[in-house]
């Protein structure tokens, strides 16, 4: 009982992950039909980002500062860092195309993501950079009911997925921001002579789902320690897969398709065999767009004449 | 669609014929030669230049060449001609390299002439099996299914049934491509296959597209709501442009998987995906010989960025063209230019007189350009960190360049160019693996944006 | 030299070609030589490995030093073979690519797994003392090959063998969870030793970090892919390796070396076997230079057959000569363990 439990949990730390980065995915794809396939990347970079700032307050053995503050910093610096990236992403790569043919924005998203990758492996190299995370959190810290373990890291990043998706759910139906960024899902040339500033809506939401990347970066060097420039294309097709699975542009969709395929993974990696995970996660994929192409919770796209 | 977009394009004759100079010779031999003779030339050109004395380098990027070009001629049938976004299409080349592999290998070692046409007709009804599936789902989905049949590909090969696929060993010791006792064992040998394939391969696809079949395409590319009005059976359509695409990219498979005699599931990453599809939309989506110049571009270009001469002539050559295509008048593109190379050899003396550390390292790039630039970029003795700072501020110059105003573009463009040069003689240069992979994703950005429609693609409207 | 400049084994690459330039630039000094070291990076990958070596063949290289990976070995070989070039590699251990005799010009200057594998498993038998095991491969041949090695001997010192697979080319958030579930299902609290026969030594990191986040306790076992002291260092944990760590030694010769290589870049004891590699090579150059011939592929070949070096004058500290098959004809093997302050010790493998 308790390897169920904790396999959960296991499957839970890697599933917010997931559900934070398909957010930005599903965020885009609402309002630009879009597919961002540079995202990954930009967690990868958010996770450079958190590194640095672990160094910066003098390494993981000798932090100037508090440990609760140095995480806050590390949020909220690599959301920033990640949302500018990005909004420059799309000011310098997809937006001159707005209105080419659908193939380009996709061509250029592919260029970026080769760009990124191989930047950080140009300026860092390619070795592995560990945040050393046990270093400065103890895994004594947390939750322990007999032999199931959630550490304070764990905790934390269960805490902070949630206030940011109540977050942006509360952002997306209750101010003027969200309301254009409905409209502009909706149909973008209406919401434009309807005065809505269309290319300003689609910075902001390149922001936030940039920002959710940078955080969730953040979160997987603290947990998972190893990072490296290589990260991003797998993470971020299995936030992809969770996008399409929950119904791309749709934001509980992501959200609930990222914690499946995290736990999905987990119970496989536990009990089937972890060569298969990848396999058994891109086959639910293939499942459900046949049996549902729109995803769970996605609605079915009404084609215009 | 604002008005008026439409009524520009359908000008498009008028505003040819009324061309002068080069562009209407151009424009006349276009329309005057026909399409067989045109392809009769491409291969005498094939021909003689493998009587060129080559090196085997060379004879292997001319042999990669043909085969990404045989990839972009099957990826071009369902993305150009059908509109089909294949995103799987790595895994049809897979599909062909692992059926050569397997069938041609281990104890089976079927001759070539078995193993070519069943891996061919298997492949095809592999992409229609796709192919129902894109009945099922259209647009983006389309996209993503595929997407993920092509990563399911590699974790097929990477992990199911590992004594025969080899897993993540892959496969090796293949037989050569053999027939009736007799096989292809030279370089050279696998380059005059791949050009016969290859030539007879643009024959057919060309009457294929103009055939019923050819227009079908296209029109379920431009409307298919009106293609089915006008009774074409769409889902026929589709599946036949997935499958015979598939069929294609398999041939280019096997002649890859007998030439390279080893299969590795590296070989069919989304790496390899991105670069076919460089071919394509660099050339230009929709037309033959834009697809083959685009497999020929890519990869001969990705090969010279790994030498550091060649690499050169790559960099340097590019901006010099970038800039002649958009820098206008030319009083301004002499200026900038000028100023760049005054500026630079100046700045160079100045930081010389100042600390000679400063410029003691030498430049990346070898031979004369090695010898031009030496006085004129600022690479200090230890420029790891210095071209790595170098590099950040690059990327932010080219950002400026894009967004400043028009009237102050040239001032940008020559601190600019400077800190391109200095950054690529420090830097990029000593780390050519990684520089091939920036340079192939800012050409993806910068082609697309300037001219989204390839080399040789015409512009066409979507209707939105 | 071939070697993974890049990618995620980076570190062992650049310690091998910082080792294999070091010896390049003794050698040309001590023999009068001029020869050069071209890098060919492979990413530890056989298709990138098949590519460079296509264009190694057709420049004017007369012997190569790497790759570092056996399945690059593997497919690289035949390509050297009908080249008729000599090829060594510091770090490729499989068993079979000296016996199957489809690489006439491979050698190698490390142990293969017939020695490493046993050596281990015989060190936990003896002195570690489990009741039970859990074996992880990560579906690589370098690790299939070690664990079919090892299984046989628990199996006959009766210790029960839990044998799990990871899938090796995943990376961060995926690996990371599979390795959490792995250790949450499968490591039993009988599995006091748990080898980790692996390519990535940050893996080996992980693992262990998992079982201490879930208060599991299991003596890790690694073998030379997981051999970094930067990057996996759980206390209490074994490494071996092929190659000895000389930082510490006092002869004069290793001295040398370890501050040779600063120039070059940091020490790990992954290039050692590599300097060995490509001294060698300079060495039969050399040789053929003196014998007054001009250096081709087939007489540097010849000359690197009769290589007869004393455990003085190489940091290996064994004879370096090799049998026909091109394995070494003395195999060392060395085991570390990690102390409480994450640092390397040499402890005897017996």
């Amino acid at each position: 009982m308790h390897e169920l439990i904790q396999t959960i949990v296991n499957g839970l730390t890697t599933g917010f992950l997931y559900a934070l980065i398909a957010l930005g995915y599903t965020m885009v794809y609402g309002v630009l039909q879009l597919l961002n396939f540079a995202h990954g990347d930009v967690y990868m970079i958010g996770a450079y980002i958190g590194y640095f700032v672990i160094q910066w307050f003098g390494g993981p053995t000798a932090l100037s500062i508090p440990v609760p503050l140095l995480v806050a910093i590390m949020f909220v610096i690599s959301a920033l860092g990640t949302g500018v990236l990005g909004v420059a992403i799309e000011r310098f790569a997809y937006r001159p195309l707005r209105n080419a043919p659908r193939i380009a924005p996709l061509i250029t998203a592919l260029g970026v993501s080769f760009i990124l990758e191989n930047s950080v492996l140009l300026l860092f190299g390619g070795f592995t950079k560990s945040y050393n995370t046990n270093e400065f959190i103890s895994f004594n810290t947390g939750i322990h009911i007999g032999a199931i373990d959630i550490d304070s890291v764990q905790i934390t990043i269960f805490i902070v997925s949630i206030l940011m998706m109540y977050g942006l759910i509360q952002l997306v139906d209750r101010t003027t921001l969200g309301k254009s960024m409905r409209a502009v899902a909706s149909d973008r040339e209406a919401a434009e002579m309807l005065g809505i500033n269309v290319d300003r809506v689609i910075s902001y939401t390149f922001f936030i789902g940039s920002a959710m990347a940078g955080v969730a970066g953040v979160m997987s060097g603290l947990a998972f320690n190893q990072i490296s420039a290589t990260i991003g294309f797998l993470a971020g097709l299995k936030a992809f897969t969770a996008a399409v699975v929950g119904g791309i542009g749709s934001i509980p969709g992501a959200m609930i398709g990222g914690l499946f395929i995290g736990i999905c993974e987990a119970f496989a990696a536990s009990y089937i065999s972890s060569k298969y995970t990848d396999l058994i996660v891109f086959g639910i994929l293939i499942a459900v767009m046949l049996v549902r192409p729109t995803g769970i919770f996605g609605r079915p796209a009404l084609q215009k004449v | 669609m604002p008005i008026g977009v439409d009524e520009w394009v359908a000008q498009h004759t008028d505003r040819r014929d009324a061309g002068t100079g080069w562009r209407r010779v151009m424009y006349t031999l276009e329309a005057r030669v026909s399409w067989w003779p045109r392809l009769l030339i491409v291969f005498v050109v094939g021909l003689l230049f493998a009587q060129l004395n080559l090196n085997s380098n060379i004879e292997q990027v001319a042999i990669n060449s043909l085969i990404y070009a045989i990839l972009a001629l099957g990826l071009n049938i369902a993305v150009g001609w059908a509109g089909l976004l294949d995103l799987g299409y790595v895994a049809f080349f897979g599909t062909g390299a692992y059926g050569y592999a397997v069938l041609s290998s281990g104890n089976i070692h079927w001759s070539a002439i078995a193993t070519i046409p069943v891996v061919f007709l298997g492949t095809a009804l592999f992409g229609a099996v796709i192919g129902l599936v894109s009945l099922r789902v259209s647009g983006d989905y389309l996209a993503i299914v595929t997407l993920f049949v092509g990563q399911a590909f590699m974790e097929v090969v990477n992990n199911v049934a590992p004594g025969t696929l080899g897993g993540v060993n892959g496969l090796f010791g293949l037989d050569p491509i053999n027939a009736f006792g007799a096989s292809i064992s030279t370089p050279k040998g696998y380059y005059y296959f791949a050009l016969i394939v290859l030539a007879v391969l643009m024959g057919l696809l060309h009457l294929l597209d103009e055939s019923r079949t050819g227009r079908a395409w296209r029109a379920v590319r431009e409307d298919e709501l009106a293609a089915k009005a006008m009774t074409i059976p769409t889902s026929a359509v589709k599946i036949m442009a997935i499958s015979f695409g598939a069929a294609v990219g398999a041939l280019a498979g096997t002649i890859f998987a007998a030439q390279q005699s080893n299969v590795f599931p590296t070989n069919f990453t989304a790496n390899i995906l991105i670069l076919i599809y460089a071919c394509l939309v660099l050339g230009g989506a929709g037309s033959l010989g834009g697809a083959v110049l685009g497999g020929i571009v890519v990869t001969v270009g990705e090969q010279m960025v790994s030498s550091p001469t060649d690499a050169g002539y790559l960099f340097y050559g590019l901006i010099l063209l970038a800039l002649v295509a958009k820098v206008r008048p030319w009083k301004v593109l002499g200026a900038v230019l000028a100023a760049t190379a005054v500026g630079g050899v100046a700045l160079h003396a100045i930081v010389h007189a100042i600390s000679p550390s400063a410029t003691g390292g030498s430049p990346g790039s070898a031979g004369w350009i090695g010898h031009l630039v030496s006085h004129w970029v600022i690479v200090p003795t230890n420029a790891t960190t210095y071209g790595n700072i170098l590099y950040i501020a690059l990327i932010v110059a080219v950002f400026a360049v894009v967004r400043v105003r028009e009237s102050l573009r040239p001032f940008v463009l020559v601190p600019t160019l400077y800190i391109a040069a200095c950054c690529w003689e420090s830097r990029l240069i000593v780390n050519p693996s990684i520089t091939a992979q920036i340079l192939i994703g800012a050409i993806l950005i910068g082609v697309m944006t300037a001219r989204p429609q390839g080399l040789l693609g015409t512009l066409r409207v979507e209707v939105v | 030299m071939e070697g993974p400049f890049t990618g995620p084994v980076a570190q062992v690459g650049l310690e091998q070609l910082h080792f294999a330039q070091l010896a390049v630039k003794l050698d040309n000094e001590a023999n009068g030589t001029d020869v050069t070291l071209a890098q060919d990076d492979t990413q530890l990958t056989p298709s990138l490995a098949t590519q460079k070596t296509q264009s190694i063949i057709s420049s004017n290289a007369v012997a190569a030093v790497g790759p570092a990976g056996s399945q690059e070995v593997e497919a690289v070989g035949p390509l050297f073979g009908r080249a008729g070039m000599a090829f060594i590699s510091g770090s490729a251990t499989l068993p079979a690519l000296t016996t199957d005799g489809k690489n006439p010009t491979f050698l190698r200057v490390v142990p293969n797994d017939n020695i490493q594998g046993p050596q281990d498993a015989n060190y936990v038998v003896n002195h570690l003392h489990p009741k039970a095991v859990l074996i992880i491969d990560d579906d690589e041949a370098y690790s299939q090959g070690l664990v079919k090695t090892m299984i046989p001997i628990f199996q006959k010192a009766g210790v029960k063998v839990n044998h799990q697979t990871i899938n090796g080319t995943d990376t961060g958030a995926t690996l990371a969870n599979a390795i959490n579930s792995l250790v949450t299902s499968q490591l039993n609290p009988a599995e006091t030793v748990t080898m980790l026969p692996w390519q990535a030594a940050a893996n080996a990191q992980q693992f262990g970090l998992a079982a201490q986040q879930q208060h599991k306790k299991t003596i890790l076992f690694g073998t030379d892919g997981t051999n970094s002291p930067s990057q996996f260092k759980i206390p209490g944990s074994y490494v071996s390796n092929f190659g000895p760590d000389i930082s510490s030694s006092n002869s004069a010769l290793d001295k040398k070396l370890v501050s040779g290589v600063a120039q070059f870049g940091p020490y790990g004891a992954f290039g050692v076997p590599s300097y060995e590699a490509a001294d060698v090579e300079m060495k039969a150059i050399a040789s053929v230079c003196k014998s007054g011939g001009t250096p081709s592929r087939s007489n540097v070949l010849a000359a690197i057959k009769k290589t007869n070096i004393a455990p003085s004058a190489n940091p290996l500290g064994a004879t370096i000569a090799f049998k026909s098959n091109g394995d070494l004809v003395g195999q060392p093997g060395y085991l570390f363990k990690i102390s409480s302050s994450g640092k390397y010790q040499t402890i005897p493998n017996k």
